[in-house]
């Protein structure tokens, strides 16, 4: 499989931290090499509490320049609250290095079924220059949600109206972000990207229902299947 | 630390912000209501697009495009005579300042994001080193009402005394450039002492104070279990420090905290007592503004109604 | 002394060393002896000329001979070159007089061939002669030196210091700002050590050396009072100091009756706020002085309200609110700066609750809540749970009840304590520190050690980077660990209070990479030390050097720990660095020793080799006043003097003076050019290297048996400054094909000021030599990279002999 090429996000370099370094997601005073694996950034990150998932665990992988990290599902349970950007002491930022490890693992075609449910993001914004929830989501929600939001949503044009607002939040972009979007290579990954999804669709590796509900599969030597433990303090 | 004097009042290009225009537009004509009456010199341009921030935090789009797209705005800001970026959303914030400082940085994405526009005949986007400044072009709408805040206390019509209000500052204002924000991303208060301008009682500290929303971007889809326990933990902690008003400053907590705390009160069987609104929304309340034709509340999930009726807005 | 060579020559010998083969077995003596005689120079050899036989042989020649001049030929300069100029002095001769030409680093050993090294030999003896030709007699620079020394603050760190210095003969003023002296080591308590496995009362080591302190006759001690001023140089400074009114006379007896009767109360600084204090006070009951003092912000009486109580209830009548500031002016030769540390503030990491929830303490609050004389009585109680105590104005002596078990109405004792390690320190975070603070690690072990004595039952979890117990502190650690105080490894993310005021410390077990949650009653954070703000102050006021976080900087952190960036200034204790008692206590004798050295060095005999003015030239332009050491300066009639004590010689002034009123001693002009010409043959390589850490480098090359060819000629100078393109385009024209400037790198004050001059003054050389611009080369010498320097050496020889 000819992996994709995403040379700003994932500069081709011999190691994995190098790249994390040299990404242009990275802000040049990373301290990923000064890493103490103090694990400050694990204590105050929000996945590692509800779910097996520990950024310290992400850094020292990629520190030994283990690339099973991106094998690995930890990577997609990150929320990108930055949280471990602010705590760790030695100016080192999980949260960027994880962005870079998911681009990296996308150019390899792993993961990419959860890119799915967000592409349309990509189509909608080159048309209309706004963002908005997938569909897919949308539908969620609408399950979650119910009737109030639905009707919400049905009445905005006209809410929007009566508060002295267009009735669509209208951009203008004189077809310049479809040219950018284009230029960059937004198109291209797409494409490759759905190409991708389809081959794992075809050998049985995907799930077409989004809603994992898998229990936590232990890697990396974590405890598995860690309850939920709520706001009381576990006694030591 | 960004130092209060230094936010400006003038020449403020009002960012729109794709969930504030698609979930609570209220935010956006509540934050407009406010700044016209503290006279405040800002523009809405439609030609601006979003900054990416959903697509990019769903790893869809590579950095290079958000680069670009962000060097669109820049342009469009500054072509419109409007080149302080003030965002409604905490994403749009943090993804314009980074594209910034990694345009004026990386000449390598410079000359790249310029050799496209050319290349399509966009020269009037083109953007030059230093044509931006990350630190002084970028602020979050509520930096605005901070700077302001003397001119709200003035400018209160009803009063909120004794009102519980807790505040949740957004992680993508005090986390990602958290060197260039006000105060400590540690203590957060901007939301805190405006509230309290405005005559609430703000709930200074409460346990997961620093606590992110919980949509995660991503998240929300992907690993919405743990991500709706994330949300719950606030939730839970704020029903125990007693808050009935929970005040943001970014639409994706909006959605996270407003429309989904019906969602974890039916799924995980609680009950919670507070209700939510951006602090634009309140500041536009304090000042006398319309709950729907302004705040547009009626696009909320969790009824407002019971406190405007305490309060005696309605 | 300049007139006629051949007369000159007459009263000129040279004295050649063998160095038992280590100059003779290279270079050929005889040849050199025969050589030098044809041209009618007297020359002398010997085994050793560093022997005593030796200088004898050189003593006994020059007074036969009444020698005037004398040039050696031996090993480097910088290895017996003082004993050869005491050699030659006590012979009567000017050591302006002497030459040393280096045989043996620079010649013998890195010249394999015989007849390359004899003949180097040859030409480096000649210039020597040939720069004595216009040799000028060098006056002795000599200063009085004050014989009194300034000790600035009364820690454990200026008390050590003070008494050392005391002891040993000087007179000694110790300054300390508060009412008594002692610093932070009166309030911690106990001390961790490291050969006991036991804690020891802080009290009990301090107060008697602050006794002694008070009654020794050669020390004055200042205390309430502040340094506003220092003017002067090293080794006669004048002090302005500012003495605060203390309200009350020396002939207090500290009985107290004045605070009993006092009505106001004041947040008590030595409790860390946790117990107040009277208007009128002693700072602890063992304070020296033992006289109260009034805190003027807070008497009524001094701030317009009547009352006088404190005086009415004095039986001694020594209360006096007529005491006025009064400005006291001392001239000291030497100067130590001991002004300490504090904790750092820990609320500026609000995730760990510090001045939020009120259980949340760091380990000097601890200390003091677990002192026999601090707010609890040294009973273990949560902060939530004891009101402020007024201040017990009995003296509570510490011996008493240092070893008195507990009450056990141990309710409130916190059964739960977590510590968190850190706090502040090696984070890079805004508002931390990057540095280790090297006493947390020990502090939170003896804490934890005392809290379990006491209440074994009480949890303590200890949450850690790394545990720092260095050296023999491994032992103390080993012996905590077996009391059963848990530790985690992880750096905690937050502290949460719980409604009922009890505390979770949320952190990453990272060895087994569990979050846990630590519930605690009490939470303990070791702070990390900084600078205090009289140590900032005092860095300013005396125009220290200070590193990025506001410690005072040494001259070179292994060979001159104690020195400050200023002659005559000293530094020592936590004013310098992070440090416990211990390291404190063996640095302040260092630099008492250091103070001393340079005190009693008195008249002091400065290093000659240093800018000297010409008054007739100078046209008071003002141009040299550039130098980057600032010794140069105009004086009241508007004359350019030089201050002796802190030129460095390096040179800068000579180019900055266009009148060319300006020279280094011994590194003139003509005496340069003399031995340019001297030294010199056609095709060479010429060095200048500076006098510094450069030379020693290339004298390593010889120590290393490495080689370069022996067309490679060089000369000492004090820094590349000195050689400007005058000399540089004499060097061509004598045959030189390359020359090339070695300087030190910039790694000590002197060489960060200097070097960058260097690298400008190079540059300007190139540009204006214009086509030989690349005949001129530039080098760093770093002590280790001896190959380096060979290999340029002998690259630029090759090029030589092959334009040649
Ligand atoms: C909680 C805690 C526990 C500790 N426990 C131990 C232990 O068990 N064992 C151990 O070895 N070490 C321990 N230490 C470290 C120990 O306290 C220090 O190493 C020691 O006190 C340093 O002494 P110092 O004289 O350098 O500084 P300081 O004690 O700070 O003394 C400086 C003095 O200078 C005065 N001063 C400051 N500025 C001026 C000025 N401008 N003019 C005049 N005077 C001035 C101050 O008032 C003060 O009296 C502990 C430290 C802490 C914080
Ligand atoms: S907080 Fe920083 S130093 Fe500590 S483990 Fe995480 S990345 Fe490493
Ligand atoms: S950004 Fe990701 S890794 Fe960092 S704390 Fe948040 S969820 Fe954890
Ligand atoms: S009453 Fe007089 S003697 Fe006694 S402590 Fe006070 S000032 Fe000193
Ligand atoms: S005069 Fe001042 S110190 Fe004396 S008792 Fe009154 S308030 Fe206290
Ligand atoms: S001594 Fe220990 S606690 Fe203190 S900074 Fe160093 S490692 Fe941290
Ligand atoms: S030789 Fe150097 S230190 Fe001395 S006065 Fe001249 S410039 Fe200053």
């Amino acid at each position: 499989m000819i992996p994709y090429v995403n040379e700003y996000d994932t500069p081709n370099c011999n190691t994995l931290a190098e790249t994390a370094k040299k990404s242009i997601r990275t802000p040049e005073s990373l301290g990923l090499d000064r890493c103490i694996q103090c694990g400050a950034c694990t204590a105050s990150c929000p996945a590692a509490r509800f779910s097996d998932y520990s950024p310290r665990q992400i850094v020292k992988k990629v520190l030994e320049n283990d690339h099973s990290v991106l094998e690995s599902k930890m990577i997609w349970s990150c929320f990108y609250c930055y949280s471990c950007n602010v705590r760790c002491p030695r100016n080192n930022s999980p949260v960027t290095i994880v962005q870079v490890l998911r681009q990296m693992a996308i150019n390899e075609g792993i993961g990419v079924e959860k890119l799915a449910y967000f592409l349309e993001i990509g189509e909608y914004l080159a048309e209309n220059g706004a963002s908005k929830v997938p569909e897919t989501g949308i539908r969620n929600m609408e399950k979650d949600l119910g009737e109030r939001w639905i009707g919400i949503k049905r009445n905005l044009g006209s809410t929007r109206s009566e508060m002295g607002l267009s009735s669509r939040d209208f951009r203008n972009t004189n077809g310049e972000v479809q040219a950018i979007l284009e230029s960059t290579g937004y198109f291209e990954r797409e494409k490759w990207i759905k190409i991708k999804i389809e081959e794992k669709r075809i050998h049985g590796f995907v799930k077409t229902n989004y809603s994992d509900k898998d229990k936590k599969n232990g890697e990396f030597g974590f405890e598995s299947d860690r309850k939920y433990t709520g706001q009381e303090a576990i006694t030591v | 630390m960004k130092a209060i004097e230094s936010i400006p009042d003038r020449k403020l290009l009002l960012f729109k912000s794709c969930m504030v225009g698609q979930e609570y537009p209220g935010v956006e004509t509540a934050t407009r209501y406010v700044f016209d009456r503290l006279g405040i010199d800002y523009c809405v341009n439609d030609e601006q697009s979003c900054c990416t921030g959903i697509g990019h935090y769903t790893d869809i789009f590579e950095g290079l495009t958000t680069a670009a797209i962000a060097a669109r705005n820049f342009a469009v800001a500054r072509k419109c005579g409007y080149p302080n970026i003030t965002c409604l959303c905490s994403t749009c914030y943090a993804v314009n300042k980074e594209a910034c400082e990694l345009l004026n940085t990386n000449a390598e994405v410079r000359d790249k994001v310029n050799s496209i526009f050319k290349e399509k005949g966009f020269d009037d986007l083109v953007y030059e080193k230093g044509d931006m400044d990350s630190r002084t072009n970028f602020y979050h709408a509520v930096e605005i009402l901070l700077s302001k805040v003397g001119q709200i206390k003035e400018a209160k019509k009803f009063d909120f005394s004794g009102v519980k209000a807790a505040s949740h500052h957004a992680c993508h204002y005090y986390k990602v450039k958290y060197l260039d924000v006000v105060g400590s991303p540690e203590n957060p208060q901007l939301i805190d002492t405006i509230a309290e301008a405005c005559g609430a009682s703000p709930v200074r500290w409460y346990e997961d104070r620093t606590l992110t929303c919980g949509m995660g971007f991503s998240q929300l889809h992907l690993n919405k279990n743990t991500s709706l326990q994330v949300t719950k933990t606030k939730l839970d902690s704020l029903q125990r420090a007693g808050v009935e008003l929970m005040l943001h400053m970014c639409p994706n907590c909006h959605i996270q905290y407003d429309r989904y705390q019906p969602v974890i009160e039916k799924e995980f069987g609680v009950k919670y007592d507070m209700v939510h609104m951006n602090i634009a929304q309140f500041v536009a309340l304090s000042m006398g503004a319309d709950p729907y034709k302004v705040c547009g509340f009626q696009t909320h999930s969790v009824p407002l109604e019971g406190f405007l009726e305490k309060t005696g807005i309605l | 002394m300049t007139d006629g060579t051949t007369e000159g020559l007459n009263k000129a010998a040279v004295f050649i060393c063998h160095c038992s083969g280590n100059i003779s077995e290279h270079v050929d003596i005889d040849t050199v002896k025969k050589t030098l005689k044809a041209e009618g120079i007297s020359v002398y050899d010997y085994e050793y000329l560093c022997s005593s036989q030796g200088q004898a042989l050189i003593k006994n020649k020059i007074i036969e001979g009444h020698l005037d001049r004398v040039v050696i030929g031996s090993c480097t300069p910088s290895k017996h070159g003082t004993l050869f100029k005491k050699c030659v002095q006590e012979a009567g001769l000017n050591r302006a007089g002497l030459e040393i030409a280096n045989l043996r680093e620079q010649c013998a050993w890195v010249h394999p061939d015989r007849a390359g090294a004899t003949e180097k030999a040859l030409s480096l003896l000649k210039a020597k002669l040939k720069r004595l030709e216009n040799v000028e007699p060098l006056e002795d620079i000599k200063v009085d030196i004050v014989q009194q020394a300034l000790v600035i603050g009364g820690g454990i760190a200026g008390i050590t210091a003070a008494l050392n210095l005391a002891d040993n003969g000087i007179p000694t003023f110790l300054v300390e700002k508060d009412s008594s002296i002692g610093g932070q080591m009166a309030k911690i308590g106990k001390i961790f050590s490291p050969d006991k496995l036991a804690e020891e009362c802080a009290m009990c080591s301090l107060s008697p050396l602050m006794n002694e302190v008070a009654a020794h006759p050669k020390i004055t001690l200042l205390t309430w009072t502040e340094v506003e001023n220092l003017s002067g140089s090293a080794g006669n400074f004048t002090v302005r100091l500012k003495k605060k009114p203390r309200y009350v006379k020396d002939n207090c007896t500290a009985c107290g009756r004045c605070s009993r009767v006092c009505p106001v109360l004041v947040e008590d600084e030595f409790n860390c706020g946790y117990m107040d204090k009277k208007a009128i006070s002693l700072r602890f009951s063992q304070s020296v002085p033992k006289v109260y003092c009034i805190d003027p912000n807070h008497c009524l009486q001094l701030n317009g309200e009547t009352c006088g109580k404190c005086a009415a209830a004095c039986k001694n009548g020594a209360i006096d609110f007529s005491q006025k500031e009064e400005i006291i002016e001392l001239n000291v030769g030497a100067v130590i700066v001991a002004t300490g540390f504090e904790e750092y503030d820990a609320s500026q990491k609000p995730q760990y609750g510090y001045g939020i929830f009120e259980n949340v303490m760091t380990q000097m609050e601890l200390a003091r809540v677990l002192g026999i004389n601090g707010p609890t009585k040294g009973e273990l109680l949560r902060v939530s749970d004891f009101s402020k105590a007024s201040s017990d104005p009995a003296p509570a002596t510490c011996d008493s009840r240092c070893e008195s078990s507990s009450n056990d109405s141990c309710a409130e004792t916190p059964k739960r304590i977590v510590m968190i390690q850190c706090v502040g320190s090696r984070d890079e975070k805004e508002g931390g520190n990057r540095y280790c603070s090297r006493y947390c690690c020990m502090a939170a072990l003896k804490h934890a050690s005392l809290i379990k004595k006491r209440y074994p039952e009480t949890e303590i979890t200890i949450c850690y980077i790394d545990v720092r117990a260095f050296g023999f502190y491994e032992n103390y650690y080993r012996a905590v660990q077996e009391t059963g105080v848990n530790f985690v490894r992880g750096r905690p993310a937050e502290v949460i209070e719980k409604p009922d005021k009890s505390l979770v410390v949320r952190v990453e077990d990272t060895l087994n990479q569990k979050i846990k949650e630590l519930p605690a009653d009490l939470v303990v954070l070791s702070a990390a030390m900084i600078p205090s703000p009289g140590t900032k102050k005092i860095a300013s006021v005396l125009n220290l050097s200070q590193d990025e976080s506001g410690f005072i900087k040494e001259k070179h952190s292994k060979l001159k720990p104690v020195d400050s960036s200023l002659d005559g200034i000293f530094v020592c204790g936590t004013a310098q660095s992070p440090k416990d008692v211990t390291d404190t206590i063996a640095q302040s004798g260092l630099a008492a020793v250091r103070a001393r050295a340079f005190i009693t060095d008195s008249p002091k005999t400065l290093d000659n080799e240093i800018a000297t003015i010409n008054q007739l030239l100078c046209t008071r332009c003002g141009g040299c006043l550039k130098c980057p050491f600032d010794a140069l300066s105009l004086n009241e009639s508007g004359r350019v003097v030089l201050d002796p004590l802190i030129c460095t010689g390096c040179g800068y002034c000579t180019e900055l003076c266009k009148e060319g009123a300006v020279k280094v001693a011994g590194f003139t002009k003509p005496q340069l050019k003399a031995e340019i010409e001297g030294v010199l043959e056609e095709g060479d390589m010429l060095g200048f290297v500076n006098s510094g850490i450069a030379s020693l480098t290339c004298d390593n090359i010889g120590n290393s048996v490495l080689t370069y060819p022996s067309n490679v000629k060089l000369i000492r100078v004090p820094t590349s400054l000195v050689v400007d393109i005058d000399l540089v385009m004499h060097a061509f024209r004598h045959g030189a094909s390359s020359v090339l400037f070695v300087e030190d790198p910039p790694d000590n004050p002197r060489a960060e000021a200097i070097y960058p001059l260097a690298v400008r003054h190079f540059e300007k050389l190139k540009e204006k030599l214009g086509d030989s611009g690349n005949r001129i080369h530039f080098k760093k010498a770093y002590v280790p990279n001896i190959k380096g320097l060979a290999g340029t050496f002998t690259s630029l020889a090759r090029e030589g002999e092959m334009i040649k």
